[in-house]
């Protein structure tokens, strides 16, 4: 009965919710943005959940996986699907260049930072579980969200050359530190942290890399012929469920496969112009959905450690944002500057970041997962405030200096 | 190229599920994957099913019997507990299209024949089973030794509960061919309204068993006053669905898909736990929307776009929760059962259209739209299985298998009933 009750109550607040979700503002304020990012259905699925009605408890949440896993895998489809070679090689090669070199100074400058610091506050957890953590810090402070320019786009100029760079980045910068995550999911494989690391980590990344691809030629055979939107509604809400169940009977992660699937399918399949309504209008009501499971799958836990950990990753993803921005742009000769003051428009990653936590939090049932759970989400949640501000100093203000 | 991705997909499950795997399947419990792989199986088999002249439903149903808990074993007990989540959504869903596929003026032409079917074929079933029981009581090992009173209350059970046509597959088969014409929609209403009638037959017959048993035990008319409850107030609210719906179509228009899915699990799921009758709320709540607004069509639409994934897991699922061992203990006395059930069902149809005045094709034909059976019969046979502990289990296990074989065969014989009337593809 709990369980039926907790999915209408989904069903109707994904369906209130999506009305307002990403309604297009012209005003750069934070709050305005907070509920409109949809960020305020983290703390609504915190009151449903344990420290709240307890209507979404963890027997609840339990029942409710499949509906879970179907989130996460929808979240990587999506992010995946818009990878397709033919839409990415309009670009640059440069901006592809720039995106890799920003991540990985990110990745680098949190997952070093983290090394020192974590063993100093937590000195009695074993320091192996510590480093990984590190990492997953670096990876997760590296993804960014187009969402936040998205949103605002109708107050942004028009054609401007770091608006177009901007939205390239924020979009593309995701897929690094999705990969990253799926080596570290792979290679440090729970339970078996310490036996066969290198031939067990090989054998799962040849998996989570090998099946969605197998899935995407199957999906994309069982599309070539005449079909129906809703034939395609079946084989793709099918498709996305069995490669994150498959990725959840492995131990792998959900959004790293259906990631997979999603770029597999893009660049195989013609039916673009099909897919993208049916994304479009799934997308919200799942996103609300998912939110709402990531505020009562939430261990909500703060104390002091917590707090100077979340200012650690605000100050450093401000600082793996700025400081090394004018000289990749030089290294890579961009035909235009870019400034350090460009960085600020990174500070939103959106549903990929939580997707991101919501992935450790099932794959790794450890003993400092809450303490990285509830640090990353508010870290995320304070770059969401930062983000509409972040917009308004940089892009506004760059492009229209041009 | 489908029949090999279905072979592929059927592959790959196998070397998932295989024993080397199974330390992995302890680790990541979850029913995304039976899930994922049923829809796509499920729809696959479906469209090959349908490539041999029989109804996509029957593939899905197919599907699910094959990959359930009693053959292959890719869904466990469990995973089809966990997916019986979406039956409330997908019965709420095809009352809410059957609902929207009723005209007045169409239902004004053919009520006498209607009523008139629905009273005959009622009436010589639960005649025809009583007299069944008495000349083959020995058929029933569970019969044995038990005095005139309590064969009685069987016979009486037995035949309510063969009375029971499942609508949601007859509206799913005529969804599935787009139908549309005399016969199609004559079947269409019989087996909403029989629906409800039988319902209200069950209660009657169980409050009169129960009094059969239990001499102590006065006639207790209290249900009664029950079904009046329920009954208007079913009627009520599916007035004021009805009215919401009409309002939101008019005024509000957006996230249609979400709108009508939190509009049929919230109207299932309350109706359901209050007493009242969700599918005739939801029925009736079409049925206004279609008649009393110009927003049918889009109504329809609506559902059609968003309701097919949720159709093809709600049919594999009530195959794979068909009980194959109770079939395999009971088919020879369940087979008889159903022999005699379509025999009834073609004389209380003929009898009844005959008596309507309608026309040799119904008289002759229509019977064959009748024979499926699913959720209202299985409801049915759990009370008593709990009423009469008995002979309940006994009697459940037979009935289960009774309609295990009528639901593979009946979306069959109501497709062939609608092809041979041409009335297939009409919508």
């Amino acid at each position: 009965m709990k369980i039926l009750f907790a999915f209408g109550v989904l069903i109707l607040v994904s369906f209130l919710g999506a009305r307002f979700l990403f309604r297009k503002r012209a005003s750069f304020s934070p709050i305005s943005y907070f509920f409109f990012s949809g960020m305020i259905y983290i703390f609504f699925g915190l009151f449903l959940g344990r420290f709240g009605v307890k209507v979404l408890t963890g027997d609840v949440l339990k029942n409710l996986d499949p509906l879970v896993h179907l989130c996460l895998g929808w979240v990587g489809f999506i992010f995946g699907f818009q990878f397709e070679y033919k839409y990415i090689r309009r670009f640059p090669q440069k901006y592809v260049g720039l995106s890799f070199l920003q991540s990985l100074f990110i990745i680098v400058l949190v997952s070093v930072s983290f090394c020192i610091l974590l063993p100093l506050l937590y000195a009695e957890q074993d320091y192996f579980m510590l480093y990984g953590m590190a990492i997953a810090m670096g990876l997760l402070l590296s993804l960014s969200s187009p969402s936040l320019i998205n949103f605002f786009s109708r107050r942004l100029p028009s054609g401007g050359n770091y608006c177009y760079l901007a939205r390239f980045l924020s979009g593309v910068n995701g897929f690094w530190g999705v990969l990253g995550m799926s080596l570290i999911i792979s290679f440090w494989h729970y339970p078996f942290f310490s036996t066969g690391i290198t031939t067990r980590g090989l054998i799962f990344l040849v998996v989570s890399v090998l099946f969605p691809v197998f899935l995407g030629y199957l999906f994309h055979f069982l599309t070539m012929g005449r079909s129906e939107s809703g034939d395609l509604l079946v084989f793709l809400l099918g498709m996305v469920f069995f490669a994150a169940g498959a990725a959840t009977y492995f131990h792998l992660s959900s959004l790293f496969v259906c990631m997979i699937l999603g770029v597999t399918y893009s660049n195989l399949t013609s039916l673009q112009g099909k897919i993208y309504p049916l994304l479009i209008s799934t997308e919200k009501p799942f996103y609300i959905v998912f939110l709402i499971f990531i505020g009562a799958m939430w261990e909500f836990t703060f104390d002091l450690k917590i707090g100077l950990i979340v200012f650690i990753l605000v100050g450093l993803r401000i600082a793996g944002f700025l400081l090394p921005l004018r000289f990749f742009g030089r290294l890579l000769k961009f035909p235009f500057p870019v400034p350090a003051r460009f960085g600020l428009c990174f500070f939103s990653s959106g549903g990929i970041a939580l997707a991101f936590i919501v992935s450790f939090k099932l794959l790794y049932p450890l003993e400092m997962t809450n303490v990285f759970v509830s640090a990353a989400i508010l870290a995320t949640i304070a770059g969401e405030f930062l983000g509409p501000w972040g917009l308004k100093k940089s892009i506004l203000i760059l492009d229209e200096k041009r | 190229m489908n029949i090999i991705v279905l072979i592929v997909l059927f592959l790959l499950m196998l070397f998932l599920k295989s024993t080397p795997l199974e330390p992995f399947a302890e680790l990541g419990k979850s029913s995304s994957l039976s899930l994922g792989f049923i829809l796509v199986f499920a729809f696959l088999l479906g469209k090959k099913i349908k490539q041999l002249s029989l109804p996509r439903i029957t593939g899905f149903i197919l599907a699910g019997i094959f990959c359930g808990p009693y053959i292959m074993k890719f869904l466990s007990t469990r995973d089809v507990q966990n997916l019986q989540l979406l039956d409330g959504l997908a019965l709420s869903l095809i009352a809410l299209t059957a609902g929207g596929e009723m005209r007045i003026s169409e239902l004004k032409k053919y009520m006498r024949t209607l009523v008139s079917i629905v009273f005959f074929q009622t009436s010589v079933i639960i005649v025809g089973f009583t007299l069944f029981c008495f000349i083959g009581g020995s058929l029933f090992p569970f019969l044995a030794g038990k005095t005139m009173a309590q064969t009685v209350a069987f016979s009486l059970l037995l035949g309510t509960l063969a009375t029971a046509t499942s609508p949601s597959t007859t509206i799913a088969v005529i969804n599935e061919l787009k139908a549309k014409g005399k016969i199609t929609d004559l079947v269409l209403s019989a087996a909403v309204v029989k629906d409800f009638a039988v319902i209200v037959l069950f209660a009657f017959s169980l409050s009169f068993s129960k009094g059969l048993l239990s001499p102590e035990k006065t006639f207790d008319a209290q249900f009664l006053l029950h079904i009046l409850r329920d009954v208007g107030g079913s009627i009520l609210i599916g007035l004021a669905v009805g009215g919401g719906i009409i309002l939101y179509l008019r005024f509000i228009k957006e996230q249609m898909a979400v709108f009508i899915l939190a509009v049929a699990f919230f109207t299932y799921q309350v109706s359901h736990n209050f007493g009242f009758h969700p599918l005739m709320i939801c029925l009736l709540a079409g049925f206004i929307v279609e008649n009393f607004s110009s927003q049918g069509e889009k109504f329809i639409q609506a559902i059609e776009k968003s309701s097919l994934p949720i159709y093809v897991i709600f049919f594999a699922i009530s195959g794979a929760s068909l009980n194959m061992a109770a079939l395999q203990k009971t088919w020879f006395l369940a087979l008889i059962i159903v022999v005699l059930r379509g025999i009834l069902k073609y004389s209380g149809t003929y009898i009844g259209a005959r008596l309507a005045r309608a026309e040799q094709g119904i008289r002759k034909k229509s019977w064959a739209g009748f024979i499926s059976q699913a959720g209202v019969a299985l409801g049915m046979a759990v009370i008593i299985e709990r009423t009469f502990p008995q002979w309940g289990d006994e009697f459940k296990a037979l009935i289960l298998a009774v309609i295990a074989i009528n639901q593979i065969f009946g979306p069959i014989l109501l497709q062939r009933l609608i092809n041979r009337a041409e009335e297939a593809g009409k919508k």
